[in-house]
C-alpha cells in the first residue's frame, strides 16, 4: 500500500517560504555586511586636534566633514575620514602621516597646516598619496620646495602681500595714511612690512617686531603712538596673541587713532570672539569669506549645510578645508580611480566651483588659482548663521597676486 | 631723545613690574621655605583667572577676591598629596613633580573650560583712559598696579611684622635650626604654598581684563617670574620684588627701543647676575 502523503500542499508552501526567507536573509546580509557592501574610501585628516591651536583644527575638520556630506558617495562609495592629531609637532606629523597611509590605507591626506605640510614634504615621495593643504602660511610649499604630491588651496603669504599693496593703492584714505608695522618677530612679518614700504607714495613711519611670547603689548603700542601712525598693519599670530593685542590696542585707545590692517584677514571664530572690537580691523587678504555666498550658490549651499551640521558660521579655514576636500573628490571622480598618480593627473586638470570660488591648480605648479578677499569687518544688519560681525567682500583675482609656478621657483619632479 | 616715550615705557614697566612682583613673591617664598622650585606656580595663576571668569557673572567683581580663596585649598591639597611625601628628597624631585602638575592642571583647565581665549572687560568704573603728562593711559592698568602694590606691601608686612612672618624668616634663614627650635616647618610650608598660590591666583584675576584668559597664560608669566626670583636672589623677598621691576623695565623699555633684542639682553643680564652675583642683586639669596 502506497503511503498517503498527508498535507503535501502545506509542506510545499512551507518549503518555498523557507527558501524565500533564507534567500532574502542572505541578500540582506550581503548588502549590510561590510565584506559585501561598498567599501568606504578612506581619506586622512592630519591637523591640530588638541592644545592651543585646537580651534583651528576644529574649523578644518568641520569644513571637511561638511564637504563629505555635500559630496555624497564618490565612485559610488562612501567617504570615511580618518582623523589624526599632529600635536603641533613636526615629528609627530610625519609619524601620523605615515600611519595614515601605511596602516589606514588612506587615498589622500587633507587638513594640514604649515607645520604638517612642511613636515610631510620630504616624505611625500615615499607616501605616494596626494596631500592637499588648505591652511599653510609658507611660500616654499608651492615654491622652491614644491612636490609632485603636495597641493595647496589657500593663498600664499606672497599673494597676501600683493593683496595688501592692492588694498593700499585702491584706498585713498590708506594711501595718505602714516603706516606702521607692528608684528611678531618672524620672517613673514618683515616681508609684510617690506610690502607696505614699497608701495608708491606711502608714508612709512616705523616698525617694531615683538617677541613671539609677548603678552603685554603696551611698549609696542607706545611706539606706534609715538610715531603718530594712522594705519597699522598687524602681522601678529592668529589666535590668543592677536586677541590680546587687539584688546590692549583698544584699551590704550589705539583703535580710535588708527586703522588696524590684518594682512591675512581674521578667522570668523576670532571675529566672534572680538565682537565689536573686530570692526576696527580691515582685512587685506582673507583666504575666503562666507559672504561670498551672495555671489556664489555653491558657497551658500556649503554655508547652510555647515550651519546645519555644526551650528555656527563657516570660517575661512573651514571653507578652505572644504574646498580642498571638494577638489580631491572631483579629482577621484575624474580619474575614476583611487590610484595616487591617476588622482594627481586629475587634480592637475580639473576646474570646478568650490565654496572658495571657481578653482583650478596653476599650470606646472601646485598652487590653486584662488582669489583673496579684502574689506573691513563690519556689523551685520541681521545676524546670520549665528554671526553678528563679518568681513565685507571685495574679491581680488589670483591673476593680480599669483606669479607663474616657474617664477615661484617650483620645478616639479616626479 | 624722546623723553615722553621713555616716560610712557617706564610707566608701562612699573605697571607690569608691580603685577610681576605679586606673582614672583609666592615663587620666592615657596623656594625660600622648602627649596621647592614650583613650576606649577604659573598654572595656579591661570587657575585664578579661570575661577574669576567662572564667578564673575554670578557675584560680580567680588570674584576677584573669591577666586584666589578657591585656589588656596586646591594648592594646599596639591602640596599635601604630591610635594609633602617627597619633601626630604633632592630638589629635582619636586621640580619634576611640579613640572608634571603644571601640564596636568593645564589639561584639566582645557577639559573644563575649553581651549579658547576669553576676553574680559574691566569694570565700568575703571574703563577708558586718563591723561598722564599728556599721554592717554588705561585707568584699569593703574588700578591693577595699585592693587598689586598694595597686596605686595601687605605680604612684606606679614613677613616682617607678624609671628608667622618671624617663623617664615627663620626657616628661610636656617630651616634645620628653626626645626630644632620647635617650628613645624612642614606645616608652615603647606600653608605658605597655599598662600603663594593665592597670590598667583589673585594676580591671574586682576590680570584677566588686561591679558585675556587662556589655558596656557601661565607659561609666559612663569618665565618672567623665575627671572625675577633669580635676579633678586632665591628666597629673598625684597630682592625678588626688585628683580620683578628689573625684568619688567627691561622688557618694557627694551621692547620700546630695541624690541628684537630686548629678550636677549634680559637673559644676558640674568646670566651675568648668575655668574657675578649668584646670590642675587642684594647678595642675600640662596644658591640652589
Amino acid at each position: 500500500m502506497k503511503p498517503t502523503r498527508i498535507g503535501k500542499g502545506w509542506c510545499g508552501i512551507l518549503r518555498k517560504a523557507a527558501v524565500v526567507w533564507v534567500t532574502a536573509g542572505m541578500l540582506l546580509f550581503a548588502f549590510e555586511h561590510p565584506v559585501f557592501a561598498a567599501q568606504p574610501i578612506k581619506v586622512g585628516v592630519l591637523t591640530f586636534l588638541s592644545g592651543r591651536l585646537k580651534p583651528i583644527g576644529d574649523e578644518i575638520v568641520t569644513g571637511i566633514q561638511t564637504a563629505v556630506k555635500m559630496q555624497g558617495p564618490v565612485l559610488g562609495r562612501p567617504i570615511e575620514l580618518v582623523l589624526e592629531d599632529s600635536l603641533v609637532n613636526a615629528q609627530v606629523a610625519v609619524t601620523k602621516g605615515t600611519k595614515l597611509v601605511q596602516r589606514n590605507r588612506v587615498v589622500a591626506i587633507l587638513g594640514t597646516s604649515t607645520l604638517e605640510a612642511l613636515a610631510l614634504l620630504p616624505v611625500a615621495d615615499r607616501l605616494r598619496v596626494p596631500i592637499i593643504t588648505s591652511n599653510s602660511g609658507s611660500a616654499v610649499i608651492t615654491g622652491e620646495k614644491c612636490n609632485y604630491w603636495v597641493f595647496q588651496t589657500n593663498p600664499t603669504p606672497q599673494m597676501a602681500v600683493a593683496a595688501m599693496r592692492h588694498l593700499i593703492s585702491q584706498n585713498p584714505k590708506l594711501r595718505t595714511a602714516k603706516w606702521f608695522t607692528l608684528g611678531h618677530d618672524y620672517p613673514w612679518s618683515r616681508r609684510v612690512a617690506r610690502s607696505v614700504k614699497i608701495v608708491k607714495g606711502v608714508t612709512y613711519v616705523g616698525e617694531t617686531f615683538a617677541p613671539l611670547d609677548t603678552t603685554d603689548w603696551a611698549p609696542f603700542i607706545a611706539k606706534v603712538r609715538s610715531a603718530g601712525a594712522t594705519a597699522v598693519v598687524i602681522p601678529v599670530t592668529l589666535g590668543t596673541p592677536l586677541v590680546q593685542f587687539i584688546q590692549q590696542a583698544n584699551e590704550f585707545g589705539l583703535t580710535k587713532e588708527a586703522v588696524l590692517v590684518a594682512p591675512i584677514g581674521l578667522p570668523d571664530w576670532l571675529i566672534a570672539k572680538l565682537g565689536k572690537l573686530s570692526t576696527s580691523i580691515m582685512s587685506a587678504g582673507a583666504w575666503s569669506a562666507w559672504r561670498l555666498e551672495d555671489r556664489q550658490p555653491v558657497t551658500r549651499k556649503f554655508n547652510e549645510l555647515y550651519f546645519k551640521m555644526h551650528g555656527r558660521v563657516a570660517g575661512m579655514q573651514a571653507i578652505q578645508a572644504g574646498t580642498a576636500a571638494q577638489m580631491l573628490f572631483a579629482a577621484i571622480e575624474e580619474a575614476q580611480s583611487l590610484n595616487g598618480d591617476a588622482i594627481i593627473k586629475a587634480l592637475e586638470t580639473i576646474d570646478i566651483l568650490t565654496p572658495a570660488g571657481r578653482l583650478h591648480f596653476q599650470p606646472n605648479g601646485r598652487m590653486a588659482e584662488v582669489p583673496l578677499i579684502l574689506g573691513r569687518i563690519e556689523r551685520l544688519k541681521e545676524p546670520k548663521y549665528g554671526a553678528k560681525f563679518a568681513q565685507s567682500v571685495e574679491i581680488l583675482s589670483s591673476s593680480e597676486t599669483l606669479l607663474p609656478a616657474k617664477q615661484l621657483g617650483c620645478k616639479l619632479k616626479k | 631723545m624722546d623723553w615722553n616715550f621713555l616716560f610712557v615705557n617706564t610707566l608701562n614697566g612699573i605697571i607690569y613690574g608691580s603685577f610681576l612682583a605679586l606673582i614672583s613673591l609666592g615663587l620666592s617664598l615657596v623656594f625660600g621655605l622648602g627649596r621647592v622650585v614650583n613650576f606649577a606656580h604659573g598654572v595656579l595663576y591661570a587657575l585664578g583667572a579661570y575661577f574669576f571668569i567662572l564667578f564673575l557673572p554670578r557675584i560680580g567683581w567680588t570674584a576677584m577676591v573669591v577666586a584666589p580663596l578657591v585656589v588656596v585649598p586646591i594648592a594646599i591639597a596639591m602640596e599635601r598629596l604630591t610635594i609633602y611625601p617627597i619633601r626630604d628628597r633632592p630638589e629635582i624631585y619636586t621640580l619634576l613633580v611640579t613640572f608634571g602638575l603644571s601640564f596636568m592642571i593645564t589639561g584639566a583647565i582645557e577639559y573644563l573650560w575649553g581651549t579658547e581665549t576669553t576676553l574680559i572687560k574691566p569694570p565700568a568704573l575703571f574703563e577708558g583712559t586718563i591723561s598722564i603728562a599728556g599721554n592717554q593711559y588705561p585707568v584699569y592698568r593703574l588700578f591693577a598696579a595699585a592693587l598689586s602694590l598694595g597686596v605686595t606691601g601687605l605680604v612684606f608686612g606679614i613677613v616682617q611684622f607678624t609671628p608667622i612672618g618671624l617663623r617664615i624668616r627663620a626657616i628661610t634663614d636656617d630651616s634645620g635650626m628653626a626645626e630644632a627650635l620647635g617650628i613645624n616647618t612642614k606645616w608652615l610650608l603647606t600653608m605658605v604654598f597655599g598662600g603663594a598660590a593665592g597670590l598667583a591666583a589673585f594676580a591671574g584675576a586682576i590680570g584677566a581684563p588686561i591679558f585675556a584668559v587662556d589655558p596656557e597664560m601661565g607659561m609666559g608669566v612663569i618665565i618672567d617670574s623665575f627671572l625675577a626670583v633669580i635676579l633678586g636672589g632665591l628666597g629673598h623677598l625684597p630682592g625678588t620684588a626688585v628683580g620683578a621691576f628689573i625684568v619688567a623695565l627691561a622688557k618694557s623699555i627694551g621692547g620700546g627701543y630695541i624690541a628684537e633684542w630686548s629678550i636677549a639682553i634680559l637673559f644676558l643680564v640674568v646670566a651675568a647676575v648668575l655668574v657675578l652675583r649668584p646670590k642675587g642683586v642684594f647678595g642675600r639669596g640662596r644658591i640652589a
